[in-house]
Formats: structure tokens, C-alpha cells, sequence
């Protein structure tokens, strides 16, 4: 079958999506089939066909969705949807739409492309409150994601700075 | 106008502090947070005000809490039940919001109730986790509720509240998201900006009826 010629194409539209927490792995046919999921569910089967959600590429935490131009709003609300990835809570967080791929590339944070050589070999800090003990995994300015130490029942707490802080000063069993 | 969103369960209801709570609502655009069972304060720009959640509470359980409420910047607010338990929390003073309307009986809120609502300045609130976090028909019946709900709305004039229920910072949306989700049970824009202030509004000293003028 010949490519059509340019006019004759559907015009597309790109979102650019972080997903939340960071450090969830991501594939893109997982998330491709959560967001169709989801488009599914809120739209139906029919808009779904006019949507032709698509996943573009994933580079670290960001992925490049792509729909039909003018179901940008449609999409949008359906990706508000998705809070699952497998069995991981996932959130998208919709930081930009555009007509080409490049100039979402160029909004995608150059640290997250370009991680650092020397990151994971400082020493990792733990914590200790209601009883169990926990390391950070994410640190992002004020931010901190702790995780319950050991492979088993992990819940990941999202804290910040100065609730560790908080912590190391006081013993607060229950409350932070 | 500010941004609210009138329930966020932080730790130790849910798995982020109240401070991650703010970081991230005032990077999603909201101005302030009503956050259950958590004291008042102020994180950077975002004020969090204290939330009172009573669920499955009989009448008298509900005048009790109401009258041992102490702080006043509290928001209080009832589960929703059956017509007569509605009606008789609406009509009550100190009550600010009447939650869960969705998950209650058909006709539990009927167009008496609204009026009493109206009157009284109690909002209803929209419960977006429903349409987040729910598929098939428990959705679907949530939207046909509040539907139903913004017919009332717009025939009284009662306030609305909106809430995301994020027990984690995961389960919070930006306010562009909340209006397109309110788009589906048939908020417009406007809409939408007067229930972000809904809080605001309930909680706001009503103006006297009759002003002395000397």
C-alpha cells in the first residue's frame, strides 16, 4: 500500500506524561493498555476508535502519547484515569501537548536524560518511626519517598524534608 | 477564587504527610486543602484547614460532634444517608458539608433537601475519587447521581465542594484535570470555579439578614 501524501494524513497531536511515583519501570505496551483501558472506560469502544491513542516512546519517567488532533481534552481526561500500572499506583501527570515529538523532547527534564554518574553511591541514610524502618529511594528538593526496609508487604511513604527532620528530633509514634 | 480541594486524608489515613500534601497541591494549581483529622496550618502557599469527616453516624451522634466541634476554622462534614437523616443534617447549624451523595439512595436527596441546602448554605459534595478510581457501573451511576445533583444545583442554588479523597499524593489531580473530570457529569467551566470556592463559601460568616443602621 503506498504512504499517503501529507495532506491527505490525519493531523496528530503529542502529550507529553511524567509518571509518578519515579523510579516505577515502565514498558510501553503496559502503558499503552493502561491508557486504552481507560480511554475505554470513559469514552467507550467508538471514541476510542476517533481518539487513536497511540505510545510513542518512554524515556525514563516521560512518555509521548499521541491522539487525533482536537481529542487532545478527551484523552487528557482519561489519562486522568489511569492509576494503575500491573499492580503498581501509578499517576500521569500531563506536562505539555504539541503538534511534533521534538519540542517535547526539548520539555522532558535534562537531568532525568542525563542522570548523573556517581548518583547511587552515597551512603543511604535510614529512618526509623511507628516501629519500622526506612530508607529513602527518591530525593527531589523537599521531596522524599521513603520505602519500608526489607522485600516484604514495602509501602512507600511521600514525605518531605522537614518530616524527617521532624522525625530525627522527636519520637512521634503515630502521627506525622 | 480559590482552588480547594475539600478532602485529602494525609498520613497516618494515608501513605504522604501533609506536608508532601501541599508541596504537591500547590505544584498541581491548588490553593488550599481540607485535610481529615489533621490541624489547621499553612505550608508555603497552601493552606490546609482541618477536616471533620463524620461517617455512619446516627443524628445524635452528629448533634454531639457538632457542638464539641472547638476549632472554628474547622470544616465539618456528615455522610450522607437516608431522606430523613439528610434532610435533619442539612437543617442542622455548624454542618458544612454533606458527602457521599452518590453511594446513598436514589431518592435520599430529593428536592426538599436541596432547598433546605440552599437556605442553609450547606454544599454537596462531588466526590471525583468515584470517577477516577471506578469503572463499569458504579461510575456510571455516580455520574447519573450528580447529574441529577446539578439539576437540583442549578434549580436552588445550593454550593458545591469538590474532593479527590487522595489518601496519596498519587490520588491528587491538577485543577485542569478536576475540570475535565467535572465535565463528565456535566460541570462547565463555571460551575467548576464556583465549586473550588465552595469551602470558602460554606465556611464564610453569613451576612445578618437585618443590618442596624445608626
Amino acid at each position: 500500500m503506498t504512504v499517503r501524501p501529507p495532506t491527505l494524513r490525519d493531523k496528530r497531536r503529542y502529550l507529553l506524561v511524567r509518571v509518578d511515583p519515579p523510579g516505577v519501570p515502565l514498558d510501553p505496551k503496559e502503558l499503552y493498555y493502561a491508557i486504552s483501558d481507560a480511554v475505554t472506560s470513559v469514552w467507550g469502544d467508538a471514541m476510542a476508535a476517533i481518539i487513536v491513542q497511540a505510545v510513542i516512546c518512554v524515556e525514563g519517567r516521560y512518555a509521548i502519547i499521541r491522539c487525533r488532533r482536537g481529542t487532545e481534552g478527551e484523552l487528557s481526561i482519561a489519562l486522568s484515569t489511569v492509576t494503575l500500572l500491573r499492580d503498581t499506583r501509578i499517576a500521569l501527570r500531563i506536562i505539555a501537548a504539541s503538534g511534533t515529538i521534538d519540542s517535547l523532547r526539548d520539555r522532558m527534564q535534562p537531568a532525568i536524560r542525563n542522570p548523573p554518574a556517581n548518583a547511587n553511591e552515597a551512603p543511604v541514610p535510614e529512618y526509623r518511626f511507628c516501629g519500622k524502618e526506612y530508607v529513602p529511594v527518591h530525593c527531589d528538593g523537599q521531596k522524599v519517598d521513603v520505602i519500608e526496609k526489607g522485600f516484604k508487604n514495602t509501602s512507600r511513604l511521600f514525605l518531605t524534608t522537614e518530616d524527617l527532620e521532624t522525625l530525627n528530633a522527636t519520637t512521634i509514634p503515630d502521627g506525622i | 477564587m480559590k482552588i480547594t480541594d475539600a478532602a485529602v486524608c494525609p498520613f497516618p489515613n494515608g501513605d504522604s504527610s501533609v506536608r508532601r500534601f501541599a508541596l504537591e497541591a500547590a505544584a498541581l494549581g491548588l490553593d488550599s486543602l481540607v485535610a481529615i483529622d489533621t490541624p489547621s496550618a499553612t505550608y508555603g502557599s497552601v493552606v490546609v484547614r482541618n477536616g471533620v469527616f463524620l461517617r455512619k453516624a446516627g443524628m445524635k451522634d452528629v448533634i454531639n460532634q457538632v457542638k464539641r466541634g472547638k476549632d472554628p476554622s474547622s470544616v465539618i462534614s456528615v455522610q450522607a444517608g437516608d431522606a430523613g437523616f439528610n434532610r435533619g443534617v442539612v437543617g442542622l447549624r455548624g454542618v458544612h458539608i454533606l458527602r457521599g451523595v452518590h453511594a446513598a439512595d436514589k431518592n435520599a436527596f430529593d428536592h426538599v433537601t436541596a432547598k433546605m441546602a440552599a437556605d442553609n448554605r450547606v454544599a454537596i459534595d462531588i466526590d471525583l475519587s468515584v470517577l477516577i478510581a471506578a469503572r463499569g457501573v458504579t461510575r456510571q451511576r455516580a455520574i447519573q447521581r450528580y447529574r441529577d445533583v446539578l439539576v437540583l444545583q442549578r434549580r436552588f442554588e445550593f454550593p458545591l465542594t469538590l474532593s479527590s479523597y487522595a489518601r496519596s499524593v498519587l490520588d491528587l489531580r491538577a485543577s485542569r484535570e478536576i475540570s475535565g473530570l467535572c465535565s463528565l457529569v456535566g460541570m462547565d467551566m463555571y460551575d467548576v470555579e464556583k465549586a473550588f470556592s465552595g469551602v470558602d463559601i460554606v465556611t464564610a460568616t453569613p451576612e445578618p439578614s437585618v443590618r442596624v443602621v445608626e
